[in-house]
């Protein structure tokens, strides 16, 4: 898996996850022009691997922080033993150093372009090699003494040391491997974290849900859940599944998992930073929450207030389309796409996420009326009125509004049902459909009775096909 | 060479005066081939029997002649014969010789069609049928023939009052057959495929939609050619009549989903592309399959699928506008003018599919509302009728219930299951 990552890495033009993202092909290709993200602080929010990938999604869509984020993951990966990712990494920069040719910037920016370095890559290799040896070789004394616990560890460690070198597979196989020499409840859910964190690097969703249910379902953790410490793990898990059904577009359950993290305990950099929690969380909830749940669970819910106040365009966002001033809000939207567009796992359904969201105001607009004024709706929503029109129309035949458009007068009405005929129609419907389905019930036992049915006919060879025909 | 044939009538008199017709039965179907052998004959054997007391004669010597090749030039008189026979022959006595009644009837019905004079048979046909059934609802495989003859002649009525009889049983032919008397399913298909093309006729699609689903749910362990085409009429007539295809039965036979939805693929990509709205995708589907839908001889329904497709579009407009201009209405169907969509729209006030005014002035649509307010007399007059149905569906469903109950044969199966573990029919009712 983590050869397969790294070959696609290679060339952003193919998909660079595994296949469950496949339907996002065309969304994948896309640039983003004018960032406002400030790459500094966005890279140190995350450590590890999360970093890394964060920054290549980086360079492969936004060509105006490329060279800045290439420097950063260069230097990062530096750090680890992840030689692989690191020559992928030159060459990217190899590309685009020759494609710009302008000479100043070239001049200017030469010297702290950095060079590939062979002599750190053999002995960063070298050095993986023998720690992977040493590793192993606990490992089997481990063994021979049989000392669980050890064990345990030993497996943890080279999990660890897999993770850095950037063998995502191996890692998650040693991991896996230490589940056998748990003694504790503390130890499953350890090394539950530990899966559910390969996991989603390897992107494989349904394996970070399964460990999610298994780490919340083991007895010690949830006798002791007022605890500290496993306040911290909880949010992990909650952050975690939260992302595998964002992932799976399942926003609502998304919203659900992510409102219940915790800001004082969210400490998770191998995955999600705060930040991102509020982001994801709060724009799945205001696709899908009606009304009232986004009051009561986002805009009054004093925990998730605080991660509200880490991305105060996101709060006024909520504040505004609860207000109902939805053009502001929808204008705020519009503002923070693009850094949305440059998050690695948000960016495949914000476009689903925006439509939702647009689709909401507009239910949740015309709600209190009788008859609105198309044009006055198209003004708060910024867009024209045959755009507007075409919008509504879809959701009419949707279901989500029940209105007609006067598209003479360009005014919406809402659509006044007439209980007492409906239920007359439904239910001479339904007698039709019972008479229908009852005569062909007799005539249905009739027929079987007189074992009616339609055989090959009999043929002087006794060989059949596996198709034979009535003669007609 | 005479003597065979003298036998022959002598037995015919003689079981006939003495009512054995069973035994008659019997003999007539091992005489057959000599009657065939002697067909030069046959005319004045006919001489000899007389139509009333001797029913079951007449109707071997009959069967033998259509049997029998005629020279061109001989005088064909087996219509007339058949005709004076059917008319006047005896009920009860060919009751007992369903299957060669049938026969008969087969027969001739394939002699008119050769002949290309299809209306002579049809009062012929109603006769038979209704001399050969016990009851009305009974079907025989003369049905099928008449529904033939009907489609052939363009004269839908005696087929209609006949298919407009709900079937509740079947008479059982084939007599001789070693299973016990049974039905041909090659009829009983044939019935619905051809009372379902008769409905289409007269343009009662939901009916037609009913014999189609009864063809394609017979109980099947090979593909029939007539289930397959009443497969893909039952898709055309699915869109036609709720724009989807209606689901296909859970009891009908597995050969249905795994050989004939493969064979009328054509016709799965018409309704994904009428699924999608969109006229240009429908009519690229119709050109490029057109030439299988002319072979199947169902380009006009397709092509009435095609028209539907705009009445669906302007029907959905309906839901959601309450004014549109015709110009927004043409555009939004895909229909290529604003004149195009007037017309449209007019033949279905006329026909009562929408509720809507125009108003030519500033060629704006006004829909409305259904006008039906379900009140007044009418209303529980059409309410009562339903409900006097739905009673006697369920009175009838009770009485078979109820039969099932007293049969012995139930009765023995459902008290002792524990003690004989004999392996059970699965048509045991």
């Amino acid at each position: 898996m983590a050869q397969v990552r790294q070959q696609n890495a290679v060339e952003p033009m193919q998909v660079d996850a595994p296949p469950e993202d496949n339907d996002n092909n065309e969304e994948d290709n896309y640039i983003v022009e004018n960032p406002t993200l400030d790459l500094e602080v966005y890279a140190n929010s995350y450590v590890g691997l999360a970093k890394l990938y964060r920054l290549i999604y980086i360079i492969d869509h936004c060509p105006s922080l490329k060279l800045e984020a290439l420097k950063m993951a260069i230097s990062y990966a530096m750090t680890t033993f992840n030689v692989n990712l690191y020559q992928v990494l030159h060459q990217k920069l190899a590309e685009i150093t020759t494609a710009v040719n302008v000479p100043d910037v070239a001049a200017s920016t030469c010297q702290d372009i950095p060079t590939i370095d062979n002599s750190w890559m053999e002995s960063k290799s070298k050095r993986a090699a023998l720690k992977l040896e040493k590793l192993d070789n606990d490992l089997k004394n481990y063994k021979s003494n049989s000392i669980k616990e050890s064990i345990r560890r030993g497996h943890d460690d080279l999990g660890d040391h897999y993770l850095d070198c950037g063998d995502l597979s191996n890692a998650l196989k040693c991991y896996s491997r230490a589940r056998d020499y748990c003694t504790s409840g503390k130890h499953v859910v350890n090394m539950c974290l530990n899966v559910i964190k390969v996991s989603v690097y390897l992107q494989n969703w349904s394996h970070v849900l399964s460990y999610v249910s298994k780490a919340e379902s083991t007895p010690d953790f949830s006798e002791t859940q007022s605890k500290d410490s496993n306040q911290v793990i909880l949010t992990k898990l909650k952050c975690a599944a939260g992302l595998a059904e964002l992932a799976t577009k399942k926003y609502k359950s998304a919203a659900k998992h992510f409102l219940q993290a915790n800001l004082d305990h969210c400490d998770f950099p191998e995955l999600l930073s705060p930040n991102n929690v509020a982001m994801y969380g709060g724009l799945c909830a205001l696709a899908t929450f009606d009304r009232h749940d986004l009051q009561k669970n986002v805009i009054f819910s004093s925990s998730f207030k605080l991660f509200l106040e880490l991305e105060p365009q996101l709060r006024d966002i909520i504040f505004k389309f609860y207000e109902s001033k939805y053009a502001s809000c929808l204008k705020l939207l519009d503002e923070i796409k693009d850094n949305l567009l440059l998050d690695m796992y948000i960016a495949p359904h914000v476009n689903t996420l925006y439509t939702q969201i647009r689709n909401r105001a507009l239910i949740q607009y015309f709600s209190p009326y009788l008859s609105a004024d198309m044009h006055k709706m198209a003004l708060a929503f910024n867009r024209t009125v045959p755009a507007l029109e075409d919008e509504l129309m879809q959701l009419i035949l949707d279901g989500q509004i029940q209105a007609r458009i006067d598209s003479h007068n360009k005014i919406l009405f809402a659509k006044d049902v007439d209980q007492r005929s409906t239920t007359f129609e439904k239910s001479l419907l339904m007698g039709k459909e019972y008479q229908r389905r009852t005569r062909m019930l007799i005539l249905r036992a009739a027929v079987l009775k007189n074992k009616i049915h339609v055989k090959s006919p009999q043929r002087d060879s006794s060989q059949t096909g596996e198709i034979t025909v009535v003669p007609f | 060479m005479a003597s065979a044939l003298e036998q022959f009538v002598n037995t015919v008199r003689t079981s006939s005066s003495h009512g054995n017709f069973r035994e008659l039965c019997e003999f007539i179907s091992k005489s057959s081939e000599v009657l065939i052998k002697q067909s030069q004959h046959l005319d004045n054997v006919l001489e000899t029997l007389d139509i009333q007391h001797h029913s079951l004669g007449i109707l071997a010597v009959l069967c033998a002649k259509f049997n029998v090749q005629v020279a061109s030039n001989a005088t064909d008189n087996r219509f007339t014969q058949a005709q004076d026979f059917i008319l006047n022959c005896n009920g009860e006595q060919i009751r007992f010789a369903p299957d060669t009644f049938a026969e008969l009837c087969h027969s001739l019905t394939n002699y008119l069609v050769e002949q290309k004079q299809p209306l002579k048979g049809i009062v012929l046909l109603q006769k038979a049928i209704s001399k050969l059934r016990l009851f009305d609802s009974q079907l025989t495989s003369i049905h099928a023939d008449l529904c033939q003859l009907c489609l052939l002649a363009k004269c839908f009525k005696p087929a209609i009052e006949l298919l407009n009889i709900d079937i509740t049983g079947i008479c059982q032919e084939l007599a001789q057959n070693p299973n016990g008397p049974q039905f041909d399913s090659k009829y009983f298909l044939l019935y619905y495929y051809y009372g379902g093309m008769i409905y289409l006729a007269v343009r009662n699609l939901d009916r037609a939609l009913y014999f189609f689903e009864v063809a394609i749910t017979t109980p099947s362990l090979a593909v029939s050619h007539i289930m397959l085409e009443a497969f893909k009429k039952y898709i055309l007539v699915s869109l036609l009549l709720h724009g989807k295809i209606r689901p296909i039965p859970k009891y009908a036979s597995q050969v249905v989903t795994r050989f004939i939805k493969p064979l009328s693929q054509p016709y799965h990509d018409l309704a994904v592309a009428f699924n999608s709205n969109s006229t240009s995708l429908l009519n690229a589907v119709v050109n490029k399959h057109s030439e299988a839908y002319t072979r199947d001889h169902n380009m006009g329904l397709v092509k009435q699928v095609s028209s539907v497709l705009y009445k669906k579009n302007i029907q959905r407009l309906t839901k959601t506008f309450l004014t549109l201009s015709l110009s927004d209405v043409a555009s939004r169907v895909g229909l290529s003018s604003p004149a195009e969509a007037e017309s449209h729209i007019l033949q279905m006030i006329e026909k009562q599919q929408i509720f809507a005014t125009i108003n030519q002035k500033d060629g704006m649509v006004v829909f409305r509302d259904e006008p039906e307010k379900y009140s007044g007399p009418e209303v529980l007059k059409g309410l009562e009728e339903q409900l006097a149905l739905c009673m006697e569906l369920d009175r009838q469903i009770l009485a078979m219930d109820e039969e099932i109950q007293v049969n012995p044969q139930y009765v023995k199966k459902a008290t002792g299951l524990q003690d004989e573990e004999q392996p059970k029919s699965t048509y045991a009712m």
